[in-house]
């Protein structure tokens, strides 16, 4: 018996028709039912009104959220992981409570390739978590998944994070993501002030280079006390130079700082129109 | 050309030999074993050697005088023996038939059966790790497929022969004896609360064709062989139905002597699997040997809850 060649699973692009048609049917059902819960809401006093219209409120966005969720990633299979260990059901719910907390505007999706692979470089403001609000906005904006590097971290953090798509921030991880046609979001170094961009963990890139991957810069912004937030991709950069050595990943991971601060500097920010933006820590008026 | 295939009396290997018998570039086809084959040849001789007979094994090999080698001559574990008694068996049986290989005139090429067991799950290791991955076993079983890989290529290097790896997922198929299948076919299914990590699987058909198509392709290297997607233990107990038991870490060795009291002991590389996950990027399988697997890892986890405990043949003919 010769073995045979198998092939390969056919382009999603053909399903999506279908699956928007199965995704407009859910997204009306939960509609229904979240007009029936504000027809309720009327009967209640002024007090009641006041919390159960902020509660509707929540509930509407992240109801939202979760039907745009589902309308995208309705393609992924539940009951399995796929090839790096992300399990999507799991990334939905995270998915969920992520909208709970942030309201993510994205730009410049149209810049990323529809199947091959591509790292995003995101600025990282102090405890603003902007790789994974990032990676979770992007992923519903190009309707594929999107992983995201985290350091190795302790042994139950690693493995959660690797359920929700992280990999290891190693140059050979991500090589392999990128060989195999994944999104992957990393982050710079830490910064404080909403406009400053940290280091670029130049070895990273260099894995991206030789996998001739487009390397994107990413500004993302987002207020502490607030659920607002932004996310810009720019265009793809290229080394400055043709270089035989690791120079060329030193001057891109350069290039991609200044273009994440020019993305941000046009941006402008995000402020909540009261004293809390004069918070230094809040990290929208330091700059 | 003629091929010899140590471990034929396996599952694995009686199914690898099988494939060989319909190659056309496989002139004779001899194997050995410690048990006798699972299905009746059509041309392959066999002949039923204990792996610590070595001058047995030596003038076998040595009067065939093969020009491939197809080592599957492996023992996983607390599959058919003991972790202890399985590493010897299995040390013993790659020194014996890969040194004797190595006195063959005639011999080209060996291809051994290696798992992906041998990257090991230790801290900051690669989510997906691909062949070039550092060789970094953390289990028994691990360090057992790295000893096999080692002896096959220092005798590669002393002979001037070419040696390629199989390195396959932990294999799940009928009949299989496999102590992560009989895991998860547990009526209660212990995971990790906080972790459960995913890992992906092969099934034994697809494992057979990939050694195959190895030995067809000349294969030269080493190869990762796992079907696409993952699994969780808690997702494989739920598609077959079984009750999820969830088990924090304190709690895993009192799981372990139960579920080895239940009939399906779990050795370390088992233990690693399920609670530090184990996949590893099959990307250049299409590229080095020209197949993919067949069935996903869901569909292997699947078929592993729809095989019956006992098959029922009837009579060829009725007697009485």
């Amino acid at each position: 018996m010769n073995a045979e060649v198998v092939p390969l699973p056919v382009d999603r692009g053909s399903t999506n028709a279908a699956t928007d048609m199965l995704a407009g049917a859910t997204s009306v059902g939960v509609r229904r039912s979240l007009d029936g819960a504000s027809s309720l809401g009327r009967t209640v006093n002024r007090t009641g009104r006041a919390v159960n219209g902020t509660v509707e409120s929540i509930a509407s966005s992240a109801g939202n959220g979760v039907r745009a969720a589902t309308r995208r990633l309705t393609e992924e299979t539940t009951g399995a992981t796929d090839d790096w260990g992300r399990d999507p059901l799991l990334v939905r719910n995270m998915m969920w409570l992520a909208q709970l907390r942030w309201d993510v505007a994205t730009g410049g999706d149209q810049h990323l390739p529809k199947r091959n692979g591509a790292l995003l470089v995101v600025n990282s403001p102090f405890l603003a978590f902007s790789t994974i609000f990032t990676a979770f906005a992007v992923s519903e904006a190009i309707d594929r998944p999107v992983r995201f590097l985290v350091p190795p971290g302790r042994d139950r953090r690693g493995l959660f994070n690797r359920r929700i798509g992280g990999l290891l921030d190693h140059p050979d991880e991500l090589a392999g993501a990128l060989r195999a046609g994944e999104v992957v979001v990393m982050s710079a170094a830490t910064a404080t002030g909403s406009r400053s961009v940290g280091e670029i963990d130049h070895t990273l890139i260099g894995a991206a280079l030789a996998t001739g991957s487009k390397v994107f810069p990413v500004a993302a912004s987002s207020s502490p006390f607030g659920r607002r937030a932004r996310v810009e991709i720019g265009t793809a950069i290229k080394p400055p130079r043709r270089r035989k050595g690791p120079l060329s990943e030193l001057e891109l991971a350069d290039r991609l700082r200044t273009d994440i601060g020019d993305l941000l500097s046009a941006m402008g920010d995000i402020s909540t129109g009261t004293p809390l933006d004069w918070l230094p820590l809040s990290g929208i008026g330091a700059h | 050309m003629r091929v010899f295939v140590s471990g034929v009396g396996g599952e694995l290997g009686t199914q690898v030999a099988s494939l060989l018998e319909d190659e056309p570039w496989v002139g004779s086809l001899s194997g050995i074993d410690a048990d006798p084959p699972r299905s009746r040849f059509e041309r392959t001789t066999f002949e039923r050697i204990q792996p610590d007979e070595h001058d047995r094994i030596v003038s076998t090999v040595l009067d065939f005088d093969p020009h491939m080698l197809v080592h599957v001559g492996v023992w996983e574990p607390d599959a058919r023996a003991s972790p202890a008694l399985a590493a010897t068996l299995t040390d013993r049986a790659a020194t014996s038939i890969l040194g004797a290989a190595a006195e063959c005139a005639s011999l080209e090429h060996v291809i051994v059966r290696s798992g992906i067991e041998i990257y090991g799950r230790g801290s900051g290791s690669l989510t997906r790790p691909d062949e070039f991955a550092p060789i970094r076993p953390t289990s028994e079983w691990g360090r057992t497929v790295a000893d096999i890989e080692r002896t096959a290529a220092s005798v590669a290097e002393r002979v001037g022969v070419q040696v390629g790896a199989v390195r396959l997922g932990p294999i799940i198929g009928p009949h299989v004896p496999s102590p992560l299948g009989r895991f998860l076919r547990l009526p209660s299914v212990p995971f990790d609360v906080w972790a459960d990590p995913s890992f992906a699987v092969i099934r034994q058909d697809d494992a057979a064709r990939a050694i195959v198509a190895a030995a067809r392709e000349r294969l030269s290297e080493p190869v990762n062989v796992v079907a696409s997607e993952s699994v969780t233990v808690l997702q494989a107990a739920r598609r077959g139905n079984r009750l999820p038991a969830p088990t924090l870490r304190p709690q895993w060795p009192i799981a372990r002597r139960l579920c080895h009291m239940a009939g399906a002991p779990v050795p370390d590389h088992v233990f690693e699997t399920i609670t530090r996950g184990r996949l590893a990027d099959n990307g250049r399988m299409r590229e080095l040997l020209g197949v993919v697997p067949e069935q996903t890892t869901p569909d292997v986890i699947d078929s592993l809850y729809s095989w019956p405990s006992v098959v029922r043949r009837p009579a060829r003919k009725q007697v009485a």
